[in-house]
């Protein structure tokens, strides 16, 4: 009994091994272990079997079929792994990936978003005021005197009712500190109009970004670290900044920012790139006037207040000379934003 | 203003170079926008003249010619220019010279025969482009002459003046502050004689606001003719052009001091002058050959017949200085910039003298500029003056008194400067003081009114350089603004992420009548006939973006925008969102596949992925479009998609169809959100087909079974939807509707009975509710 066994064990693993499909395998399963299989009637034949022997020989079977059993169950898992690696060894891991249609952010979104994050992490918040404006918040607050020629009808843009597209953001400087005392610390994105033809570099309708901060003993050394740390994040470490004496009505003393760095690949020059400085007294003195109160009394606070072109900026940054192509919205454009 | 340098020397001693006189001047607040090098300062170029001419042996365009230098041999110079003649005199480059360009001059070969120079061109020389060939020098020229002779040297500065600082329109001023930079003294010109003042019964100031200050001289027996070079070369490197001695003297001391000045033809003049307003509609025609309509806001000066001149813009036609001119009135005055600044520009007429006017010149300077005028008068057109000076009204006294607190300056810059370099520098400036931190401020300072403007000034020169940045912060909340603004860059990602392009389009439209909506704004002074109205809508440039990438061949289209709309009411400018889409939804691939065109349903699967649970659409009539369906948000209406009529999404060279939506943005959505829990028990899930009438919706349909108060069921979804013309598979007045329903229970396993039962029971109302029947 136990020589007929240990035959049945050897033939049965090495029939395993010549099986070559698993229909071979299945076959091969029936014959050793299906009802009819060997060692299903090898099992049979242990209740001819004396006690003596039939420990010994049990253990042995329970052996033989747990052996046979393991070798059909890793045939069978060998003959499927072969049968998988022939079906995907044909398969060219180079061919393309299915496409999933993919858009981009518009490219001064894009900066805009960013300006706004590093300011964020400066400790500005977000301000805001509207397109169509009085008047007053875009030039008397501003300290723009009555005949300046920004007001003028060929460079603003007015409606019927006496109301203008305001010229520039600084108008969200004035809105944010009438409904607000101090201290502030704001920036303000949004677009600004003026009457300009469009040519490469001139669009009637741009986007700026605004700054403002103001607080007890807000002095010019912290308007230069809020810029420079500004343009150092945007532009890379290696950026400098100078700081050039200017004139602008809201402010005093004035200063236009000038830029060199490598990431704008514009060589040595220095761009222009925005305008700033300290806000005058006389602002606060009409924004007091018009509160009421004595909030923003300039022997008491002061602040600064920045401004920048964020088309200009984008342009020199992405290498784009037309601006007209950010108003275009042609997708071959846009894609290489992404 | 263009100033030359080598005119500018006269007055001060100006740093070793050009670059360090540049940074000076920017490190302070004036811009040199441009530098310009003028004349010839080349070594080795003279004047030679040629003494004959030969065909070159070997090449047809060349000639040989000899020329003489003054060296004592002539010269050989292979010269291919035609248009000299024997004995012309023409600029030489002698070997060893260096032509602009880094170009070389070496003796050497040209087809076999040598060349000991170059004969030169304008160009060559770098004086501009000039005439083709060699530059023919005037028969005076001195042969052997180092050309510098003929064109001196001299470097332009082209200076941003910014508006505040009218004192910097004149050499004197610029002379002034690069003294005050660089702390050294500058001159100023020497005026020999001097005159009576007298006030005049023939000055008869009508518009005292406007013209505070008026003075006149007589000048006898003026010899007009041309200028001396020196004159001529001096208003030349500034800009202005000739005219004759007596104008170019005028101009010449408006230069130097700031001073607008107009010489009138004495003879031409009848009685007394006024100065007055003009009446409206009064013509005047001006220097400029040009005739203007003036209003009564215009100041003018007039004699007893007419106006003689815009005052401060520009002279009248038939007073000015002729050749036969031989007695001279000489205007100078102080005119209030306002006015001036109103009449220029309303003419459209800005002069040098409007230019200066309207930023204000130093009452203080205008008797000395006459006097000056009229030596140079005296000198260069043997004129002799009147002793009296004629004047009217009186000079404005516009010096004023600032405190300059001690320790303010710091308050303001963040870092000390020492009282001593505040003081030097104010003084540099012209201003002067007791020491008890008041200063006077000179008039032709009008720009220095209160105590940061002195600030101003000490920082310009101390150098915001030499102020060490602070990196400061402040911890502020955030602000609606700030939510707002992340919120939408949410939505645009979202987007993005869809496979759509973001469009930034200009609110300016044009005014065509389909976006001429109710409460549509238009500009008063547009610029451009496609920028009138404030857009009421994104639409407009979200189809002008998708027509523009049609144009350029793109089939497939997904475009977004999410800016400003404007439309008179309660909330004028309003956030709106709008898209499009066209075209395939995949490009064309490998995988076979091909890919549907995008629709209305497209579309809507990408509204209600953006994340707003409260969004519904209801059909809508728009004879704008070709389907049209109003999107609500909590029931109030927000927006409107629809399909665009083929023939429009022709117009805009689109074959496929055009799907386009938008919407206002609902409010953001504050909470917090709350886990809910999720089930532990299995759901389970039974399939309606039914049969319903083709006017019956899925709103309906699924409006019944949410209101059946079925607590299991937990969610409806179409799977399909079938209609046959035929009329052969589903009759044809009816439709076929597959939905999904699932069920669940929070709380334990269902059981198959009680499905069945609320399942039979949703079929039951649908069918009392809609007609629909069932197909098992």
């Amino acid at each position: 009994m136990e020589s007929q066994l240990e035959q049945i064990r050897a033939e049965a693993l090495a029939e395993i091994e010549r099986a070559s499909d698993e229909t071979a395998l299945e076959l091969t399963r029936v014959k050793f272990l299906g009802r009819a299989g060997s060692i299903s009637l090898a099992s049979e034949g242990m209740k001819t079997l004396s006690k003596d022997d039939k420990p010994r020989i049990g253990k042995l079977l329970n052996e033989v079929r747990q052996t046979v059993t393991g070798a059909l169950d890793a045939r069978k898992a060998a003959l499927a792994d072969g049968r998988d690696t022939a079906a995907l060894s044909e398969i060219d891991v180079t061919l393309p990936g299915t496409r999933v249609p993919v858009g981009s952010l518009h490219p001064i979104t894009r900066l805009l978003d960013r300006a706004i994050q590093i300011f964020r992490r400066m400790g500005f918040v977000l301000a805001d005021g509207p397109d169509i404006e009085t008047e007053f918040h875009c030039f008397d607050a501003l300290n723009t005197p009555p005949d300046h020629p920004a007001r003028n009808e060929q460079d603003t843009f007015y409606l019927p009712d006496g109301r203008l597209l305001r010229s520039h953001t600084s108008t969200i400087q004035i809105r944010t500190m009438e409904s607000q005392p101090p201290p502030i610390r704001i920036i303000g994105p949004g677009a600004a109009y003026r009457r300009d033809e469009a040519d490469a570099t001139h669009l009637a309708q741009f986007n700026q970004m605004e700054g403002l901060y103001v607080d007890e003993q807000v002095t010019v050394a912290d308007l230069k670290g809020t810029c420079e740390f500004f343009f150092r994040e945007l532009l890379g470490n290696d950026a400098r900044v100078r700081f050039r004496p200017h004139f602008f009505p809201f402010t005093e003393p004035s200063f236009e920012i000038d830029i060199k760095a490598t990431s704008l690949g514009t060589g040595e020059k220095w761009l222009e790139l925005a305008g700033c400085g300290m806000v005058d007294p006389a602002v606060f003195e009409s924004i007091n006037r018009k509160r009421g109160d004595e909030a923003y009394d300039p022997e008491r606070v002061s602040g600064f207040a920045f401004g920048f072109g964020l088309d200009r900026l984008a342009m020199i940054m992405s290498g784009v000379t037309d601006i007209r192509l950010f108003t275009e919205n042609d997708v071959r454009f846009l894609e290489q934003f992404r | 203003m263009r100033v030359s340098l080598k005119w500018l020397k006269e007055f001060v001693a100006l740093p070793a170079t050009v670059a360090e006189l540049t940074e000076l001047l920017t490190r302070a607040g004036v811009e040199v926008e441009g530098v310009e090098e003028r004349g010839v300062n080349i070594d080795k170029v003279v004047v030679a003249q040629i003494v004959e001419s030969n065909q070159h042996p070997n090449a047809d365009r060349l000639s040989v010619c000899k020329v003489d230098d003054g060296g004592g041999e002539p010269r050989q110079i292979v010269c291919g220019a035609n248009n000299y003649r024997i004995g012309d005199k023409v600029p030489l480059a002698q070997p060893g010279a260096e032509l602009p360009g880094n170009f070389k001059i070496k003796v050497g070969k040209l087809r076999g025969v040598e060349s000991q120079g170059m004969l030169c061109s304008s160009k060559e020389l770098g004086l501009g482009e000039g005439a083709d060939g060699l530059l023919i020098l005037p028969q005076s020229a001195r042969v052997g002459a180092p050309l510098g002779e003929l064109f001196p040297s001299d470097t332009i500065l082209d200076l941003e003046i910014t508006p505040n600082r009218a004192d910097l329109l004149s050499y004197r001023g610029i002379a002034r502050e690069v003294a005050a930079l660089i702390d050294k003294d500058f001159t100023v010109p020497e005026i020999k004689s001097s005159a009576e003042m007298a006030s005049s019964s023939t000055i008869r100031i009508e518009a005292p606001e406007q013209a505070p200050f008026y003075s006149v001289r007589k000048i006898h027996g003026v010899q007009v003719s041309s200028s001396p070079d020196w004159l001529r070369d001096k208003l030349a490197s500034s800009g202005i052009r000739t005219i004759n001695n007596v104008v170019d003297i005028t101009n010449f001391v408006m230069l130097e001091m700031g001073q607008p000045l107009h010489a009138f033809d004495a003879d031409r003049l009848h009685d007394a002058i006024r100065v007055r307003t003009a009446t409206n509609g009064e013509e005047f025609l001006a220097l400029d050959g040009r005739t203007y309509k003036l209003d009564s806001g215009d100041l003018v000066i007039a004699d007893a017949s007419r106006a003689i001149a815009i005052a401060g813009v520009m002279g009248g036609e038939e007073t000015g200085v002729t050749q036969t001119t031989t007695n001279v009135i000489l205007e100078s005055a102080y005119f209030h910039p306002t006015g001036i600044r109103r009449t220029a520009r309303r003419l459209g007429l800005i002069s040098n003298s409007s230019y200066r006017f309207e930023r204000g010149v130093d009452p203080a300077g205008v008797l000395a500029a006459s006097q000056r005028a009229v030596d140079l008068i005296n000198e260069l057109a043997d004129g002799t003056a009147d002793p009296e000076t004629q004047t009217g009204g009186s000079v404005p006294d516009l010096v004023r008194a600032i405190t300059l607190r001690k320790g303010r300056s710091t308050q303001v810059l963040g870092t000390e400067v020492p009282g001593e370099f505040i003081a030097k520098t104010l003084k540099g400036f012209g201003l002067t003081t007791a020491g008890d931190h008041v200063w006077h401020v000179p008039s032709f300072r009008q720009d220095l009114r209160r105590e940061i403007d002195l600030i101003e000034e000490v920082t310009r020169v101390f150098g915001i350089e030499n102020i060490p940045p602070r990196e400061t912060s402040r911890y502020f909340s955030e602000s609606q603004t700030d939510r707002e603004h992340d919120r939408q860059m949410q939505i645009r990602r979202s987007l993005v992420a869809h496979g759509f392009y973001e469009a930034r389009s200009l609110s300016l439209i044009e005014a065509t009548p389909d976006y001429m909506l109710p409460g549509a704004m238009q500009v008063r002074n547009p610029l451009a006939s496609d920028q009138v109205l404030l857009r009421p809508t994104l639409v407009r440039g979200v189809l002008a973006a998708v027509a523009h990438n049609a144009r350029a061949g793109l089939k497939a289209q997904r475009i977004f925008e999410l800016g400003r709309c404007f439309l008179a009411g309660e909330r004028e400018e309003q956030t709106k969102l709008a898209l499009a889409m066209t075209g395939p939804l995949a490009e064309k691939s490998w995988r076979g596949e091909n890919a549907r065109e995008a629709d209305f349903f497209d579309l809507k699967g990408v509204l209600a992925s953006l994340g707003w649970k409260d969004l519904e659409t209801r059909p809508m009539e728009n004879p704008a479009l070709a389907l049209c369906a109003e999107i609500l948000f909590k029931n109030v209406r927000i927006g409107a998609m629809g399909l665009l009529w083929p023939a429009r999404a022709r117009e805009l060279d689109v074959a496929a169809s055009v799907v386009i939506a938008e919407i206002g943005l609902p409010p953001a959505d504050a909470e917090e959100k709350k886990f809910c829990g999720i089930s532990k028990y299995p759901v389970v899930t039974r399939d309606i087909a039914m049969l319903a009438p083709k006017n019956c919706t899925h709103a309906e349909l699924t409006a019944v079974l949410q209101n059946a108060n079925e607590p299991l069921l937990a969610d409806v979804e179409l799977f399909d939807v079938f209609s046959d013309p035929s009329g052969e598979k589903v009759p044809r007045e009816m439709k076929a509707l597959a939905y999904s329903l699932t069920y669940r229970s929070a709380v334990r396993t269902l059981t198959a009975d009680e499905v069945n039962e609320a399942h039979t029971r949703l079929k039951e109302r649908l069918k009392a509710a809609l007609h629909v029947s069932f197909r098992e």
